[in-house]
């Protein structure tokens, strides 16, 4: 068998094989901060400082949900996925604060 | 072990259709890529014939603008791209004793996106309206204000299904050189080639999603009606700029970074010589992709960003001088003493070095902000991006292709023509390009359709229309070499040049389906050059003989790729264009069908589980894949 085609079998056990539970809750979770901050911007009925935190919040929680649960963040061994992510990250911030800097003010 | 059960496999043009091996898409890749490469060429020759006397009415202005635009959009987007990922594809796994990418049905949406995206832009000429805005989509100009026909639709829709096949395609190389690695191969024993697409990757993978957010964004003003460029709607035009340019610069050292593996490959094999200075190549290049994401603005130094910002950017340019230095030293250092081979890889490679350090030199001029107020939209930027796009990455990807030509088909292109090959190629190239510096000083704009006489241009326009032409005979020979070469018998040995260095030179030529029979073991840098150095004949290998796993041929990436094909199309002709469908506008009715393919084809691939097959140790030969 060839030694870089398996995955499963060949390589020590890292963590519990888990069902799909968590990640179906995840789904759910996150389609549904979705759907408030839809709703948030399309009744119209809430004041629009107030629709701004309530964007913002479901925004951060959004995020915790995709890192922890799709990018694999709880699990341990992702050494490479978390200086990937972190470096994007800093991308992003230099690029955005730049970029808004100029553009707006 | 997994079952082995029968798999279909295909023949002929199905083949190619459904292949998943590497390989084979590296030379689908290639076959693409040099394809639109003859177009983009073609475009340039145009606009060259166009310039070659002052007031020219060869092509009309519209027209021109068009050419300009698919020349720049093509070349970069449609034949720089691909040909590198060619060389990813056929080389990379082999170079790290990988029997496959990490992914391979991946990677064949990866090559099928990329195709059908190309298609789309170039489908654009034959609806009598391409993007004529530059390659840049510049906003305001690229708006529905002063772009109201669909040539930049098909820009934007073109390019993000190609986006998707070059993000995916990245994706899939850091994976798999970060995990398939054969057993030894650390990442300081990684071939240079390897470490400059891994950072190549890296790269791919944080800039182009800044494309596809601004692409998105520019569909959603044109398509859609929103604002996000259009100062009038309260959105900013400038913007635009800051979005692509954070992915534009990015996007050139995608382009660089493996014609410097590639060279460094080259000049090794051919000195007879280790490397020069590994450890120092490894951290150059990790630097300058680093510095590859903070110097965008200095494309926009005129756009009144203020002379702190335009300081440290251009500071921040001049520093990627020094990584950059350090990898041309590195270079003369192992040409130095070493016992020199001058075939045409080697010669394609040592001309990429006096070439790419002008074109570099002419950076730093620009990167010097108020010297760049001058230098600003002229042709002395064209002279620059040419010399190190054309003089750096296709000289480099040329030097690929002819030192890896036998490993990719079996088969040697012929030393003469591929000296030919190299010399109207590289003299043309001179001669169109030296000369626009002088052009750009003169005062002569970039991006202008024609010019006055008597301003002093006539005679050096003349000049680059003239290489031009000479480039364009250097590919005919290139092109001739190909044909003649594939009417050869395929008789090319493992390690043709008889002095390979790494693992791709110990397997037959072109490599069989699985790769490697046996994993090797690797014990240091340059492999094969350790081992040969300790007298050996071949790699140790690191597991027994045994039944090799392979993934299964797939049709459902090209049924993907034609689903979005449609859905752009579709997406496009959704204002009134195609009348309407039970009241929806028959746009959105297509571009509908095409999502549901698509979507289909992923429920499929998602519900269907796919085991892949085994070829068991009494089917192993050592013979090549069919190309």
């Amino acid at each position: 068998m060839a030694s870089n085609h398996t995955t499963e079998e060949q390589r020590p056990v890292r963590h519990k094989v888990e069902g799909p539970k968590k990640h179906i809750v995840a789904f759910i979770f996150s389609i549904l901060l979705t759907l408030i901050a839809f709703a948030a911007v399309a009744g119209g009925e809430i004041n629009t400082d107030f629709i701004y935190i309530i964007l913002i919040g479901c925004a951060i929680l959004q995020v915790f949900v995709q890192m922890a649960f799709w990018m694999h963040m709880k699990d341990r061994g992702h050494t490479f996925a978390i200086i990937g992510i972190l470096f994007g990250v800093f991308v992003v911030f230099t690029c955005v604060i730049m970029a808004e800097y100029w553009a707006w003010w | 072990m997994a079952h082995g059960h029968a798999v279909k496999r295909y023949s002929g043009l199905m083949d190619w259709l459904t292949t998943v091996d590497h390989k084979k898409i590296g030379i689908l890749y290639l076959i693409a890529g040099g394809f639109f490469f003859l177009v983009g060429g073609l475009e340039a020759l145009l606009i060259r014939i166009q310039l070659w006397k002052p007031l020219n009415d060869f092509v009309s202005a519209d027209t021109y603008n068009e050419l300009l635009t698919m020349h720049g959009t093509t070349m970069i987007f449609l034949a720089a791209m691909p040909v590198i990922f060619a060389l990813m594809n056929a080389i990379v796994p082999l170079q790290i004793g990988a029997r496959d990418v990490a992914y391979p049905f991946v990677n064949a949406i990866g090559f099928w996106t990329f195709f059908f995206g190309a298609v789309l832009l170039n489908v654009s000429w034959f609806t009598g309206a391409a993007p004529d805005g530059g390659w840049t989509a510049y906003a305001p100009l690229s708006g529905t204000t002063f772009n109201g026909d669909h040539g930049f639709d098909y820009y934007v829709l073109g390019l993000q299904i190609a986006g998707i096949g070059t993000l995916v395609g990245g994706i899939n190389f850091l994976v798999t050189i970060i995990n398939m690695r054969a057993p030894g191969m650390t990442f300081m024993r990684m071939p240079m080639f390897t470490w400059s697409v891994f950072i190549t990757s890296a790269l791919i993978l944080f800039a182009f999603p800044a494309l596809t957010v601004g692409l998105a964004a520019l569909m959603f003003d044109r398509i859609f009606d929103a604002n996000f460029f259009d100062p009038s709607g309260g959105g900013n035009a400038v913007l635009w700029e800051h979005i692509f340019w954070i992915f534009g610069h990015p996007e050139v050292y995608i382009l660089i970074l493996p014609a410097f593996g590639v060279i460094s490959e080259v000049v090794s094999t051919f000195s007879r010589k280790r490397l020069f200075g590994y450890s120092s190549m490894v951290f150059a290049t990790i630097l300058i992709g680093f510095l590859g994401f903070m110097v965008w603005a200095h494309h926009m130094f005129t756009t009144g960003l203020g002379p702190v910002a335009n300081g440290l950017f251009s500071i921040a340019t001049m520093l990627i001088a020094v990584p950059t230095g350090i990898k041309i030293f590195n270079w003369l250092f192992t040409l130095w003493g070493g016992s020199i081979t001058f075939n045409a890889a080697n010669l394609f490679a040592v001309g990429f070095i006096p070439t790419f350090v002008m074109g570099g030199v002419t950076g730093v001029m620009l990167a010097a902000a108020p010297a760049d107020f001058q230098y600003h939209d002229s042709y002395f930027v064209v002279a620059h991006f040419h010399y190190v796009i054309v003089g750096g990455l296709v000289l480099g990807l040329f030097a690929g292709l002819h030192y890896w030509w036998p490993k990719m088909f079996g088969r040697m292109l012929n030393e003469g023509l591929a000296k030919l090959t190299f010399w109207t190629f590289f003299i043309g190239f001179h001669l169109t390009f030296f000369v626009q510096h002088f052009l750009g000083l003169m005062g002569m704009p970039r991006r202008i359709w024609t010019y006055l006489d008597g301003l002093g241009f006539n005679q050096l326009n003349l000049i680059s229309t003239i290489g031009a032409m000479l480039m364009g005979l250097g590919t005919i020979f290139f092109l001739l070499n190909v044909v003649i070469t594939a009417f050869k018998p395929k008789n090319a040995a493992n390690d043709p040049w008889e002095d390979g260095r790494t693992l791709e030179w110990t397997i037959p030529s072109p490599a069989p389906e699985y790769n490697f029979k046996q994993t090797p073991l690797v014990r240091g840098y340059d492999a094969y050059w350790k081992e040969k150095m300790e007298g050996h004949k071949e790699m140790t290998p690191a597991e027994p003989i045994g039944s090799i796993h392979m993934p299964s041929p797939s049709i459902l990436p090209l049924f993907m790729a034609i689903g979005l094909f449609i859905t752009g199309l579709g997406l496009m002709y959704s204002h009134g264009e195609w009348g309407k469908i039970a009241g929806i506008e028959a746009g959105f009715v297509v571009g509908g069908i095409g999502l549901i393919i698509t979507f289909t084809c992923m429920i499929i691939r998602s519900l269907i589980d796919d085991h892949g097959f085994h070829i068991e140790p009494e089917e192993l030969q050592d013979k090549g894949v069919k190309a």
